[in-house]
């Protein structure tokens, strides 16, 4: 008891100097600020559906970028999360795979589009490559996670029939994670949809890319309008993967 | 002893987890062809230890292990592998696979790897399968997922796998415990049909006594990790157990 009051002040007072830092105290900022808010907030209504074509077409393209790099993402992390399985394989196979993920996961996606764009142009490939690769980093750990814990002692009758490797990851690993594997890959895709859409900032496809241009320009009734778009594809998307949580998921087990 | 010819044999074999706590103090025995041997012991005494140095799973710092003759205190050769059959104490069965897959696993090691990969059992495999679910009496579950079984339909389960492989040995951890005593003894009865028919050897570890006296042929009471008693099963009554572990 004594010690958890000590530790909740402890982490108080770092948060509270911490915040300090950042400006948080800062009152003249800060109401500076939310008088801005109010102002953009006003500038945007109403918003300027005359663009919607435009958007529309632009937001397509996201949710394009979206599932072909997700889905590419998923194919290469799968075999890589299995390399990365001590349980399957011996040292120093998993720590070299989780290197190699987690060296992908420390740059983040808007730097990757970058990295992409540099090596293959402007455009929509470059943003599909970058997420495709940020998924890798991702799942290749969460699925290197997940398949730690298979249950040994299934591993091990398995195995004891006589069974390869592979034979034990198709047979034990992908079905006994597959609920929880279809669960991550939904996540990441909904995740990368949200994260695409900044891509086009770097020029690397989207609805990014008009999304600058009308911040650029002050067009807040425009960009009002990709928002309020923005916002339906992940509502969309919530309820389709909500859906297909509770059809398939929940139903198996 | 039905038969002289021994189907496992172990000499002085010592097995620790983290040496130096020995977990198996030289411990020798030896199981003839086509019988039934009961392990009995207390809880903690090392029996699951054994069974698992016996199938090959763990290997002995020290002794030797022999199986149908041939040594495998160094590791099970590819060939040998599904000669030796384990049933681990809870089963070790997919539960989010099909009984008939689960079932079709055992058959593993005879199938090419593509095929394997894709799931394309050949139609004489999924026959026998069939056969071994129909022997266990669980042939109306075979569309059914494990984690939907009764205990005991999953039990049959695991039988009907360890056939699969058409294993000389077969190696059970306690894998009727948790079922009560009728059914066990249904799934016993079977046991020694199949044992009988396709001359396997059964090694089992078995806490009711009453199940070892009436499926058992040999007896091997183990305590602390060393052999204390060897009888056979028309010896052991609880008095002699309770004595002997004490
Ligand atoms: N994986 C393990 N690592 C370390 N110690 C273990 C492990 N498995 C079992 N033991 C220990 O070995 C001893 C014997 O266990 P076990 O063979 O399971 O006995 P039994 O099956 O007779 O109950 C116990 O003291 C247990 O704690
Ligand atoms: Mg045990």
């Amino acid at each position: 008891m004594k010690r958890d009051f000590w530790v909740i002040g402890l982490v108080s007072l770092l948060q509270g100097v911490v915040l300090g830092q950042l400006g948080f105290f800062d009152v003249q900022r800060l109401g500076k600020g939310l008088l801005n808010l109010g102002r953009f907030a006003g500038e945007m209504v109403p918003p300027d559906m005359g663009v919607l074509p435009v958007a529309g077409k632009a937001l397509l393209e996201t949710v394009q970028m979206s599932f072909a790099g997700t889905v590419l993402g998923f194919l290469v992390s799968l075999p890589l999360s299995i390399l990365g399985t001590r349980r399957l394989f011996p040292e120093p196979v998993p720590a070299l795979a989780r290197l190699i993920a987690a060296a992908v996961r420390t740059i983040p996606v808007l730097l990757w589009a970058i990295i992409f764009v540099i090596l293959v142009g402007l455009g929509p490939l470059a943003g599909t490559l970058g997420i495709a690769v940020y998924t890798v980093g991702y799942l290749a750990k969460i699925y290197a996670e997940l398949f730690e814990g298979t249950d040994p002692e299934v591993l091990e009758a398995v195995r004891g029939v006589g069974a390869s490797r592979l034979h034990l990851v198709r047979f034990v690993v992908l079905p006994e994670g597959a609920n929880a594997l279809v669960a991550q890959l939904l996540f990441m895709l909904e995740y990368n949809i949200r994260a695409s859409s900044v891509l086009g900032f770097v020029g690397a496809g989207g609805i990014g890319f008009v999304m600058q241009v009308y911040l650029q320009t002050l067009d807040y009734q425009r960009l009002a309008t990709l928002l309020l778009l923005i916002l339906a594809v992940v509502l969309v998307m919530d309820g389709i993967s909500g859906w297909l949580r509770k059809r398939f998921l929940l139903a198996s087990h | 002893m039905r038969n002289g010819k021994v189907a496992l044999r172990t000499e002085g074999v010592w097995f620790a987890y983290r040496e130096p706590d020995w977990i198996l103090k030289d411990v020798s025995l030896a199981c003839s062809l086509r019988n039934v041997m009961m392990i009995m012991g207390p809880s903690g005494s090392g029996k699951t230890t054994l069974l698992k140095v016996m199938a090959g799973i763990l290997r002995p710092q020290r002794g030797k292990v022999e199986v149908l003759g041939i040594e495998i205190q160094r590791g099970v050769s590819r060939g040998l592998r599904p000669a030796i059959g384990y049933i681990p104490q809870q089963l070790g069965l997919v539960r989010s696979l099909t009984a008939l897959e689960n079932v079709l696993i055992g058959a593993l090691s005879r199938i090419s790897p593509g095929r394997g990969l894709l799931g394309l059992f050949p139609g004489h495999e999924v026959e026998q399968a069939r056969a071994a679910m129909d022997l266990m009496g669980i042939g109306h579950k075979a569309r059914e997922k494990v984690f939907r079984l009764s205990g005991g339909e999953r039990q049959r389960v695991a039988i009907a796998r360890t056939l699969l492989q058409h294993p000389r040995l077969v190696l059970a951890d306690e894998f009727v415990s948790d079922l009560d005593l009728p059914r066990a003894a249904e799934i016993l009865t079977l046991m020694r049909q199949v044992a009988e028919q396709e001359d396997i050897t059964f090694v089992m570890n078995m806490h009711e006594v009453q199940l070892v006296q009436e499926f058992g042929d040999q007896v091997l009471m183990v305590s602390n990790g060393q052999v204390l008693h060897e009888c056979s099963a028309q010896e052991v009554n609880l008095d002699r157990f309770t004595e002997v572990v004490q």
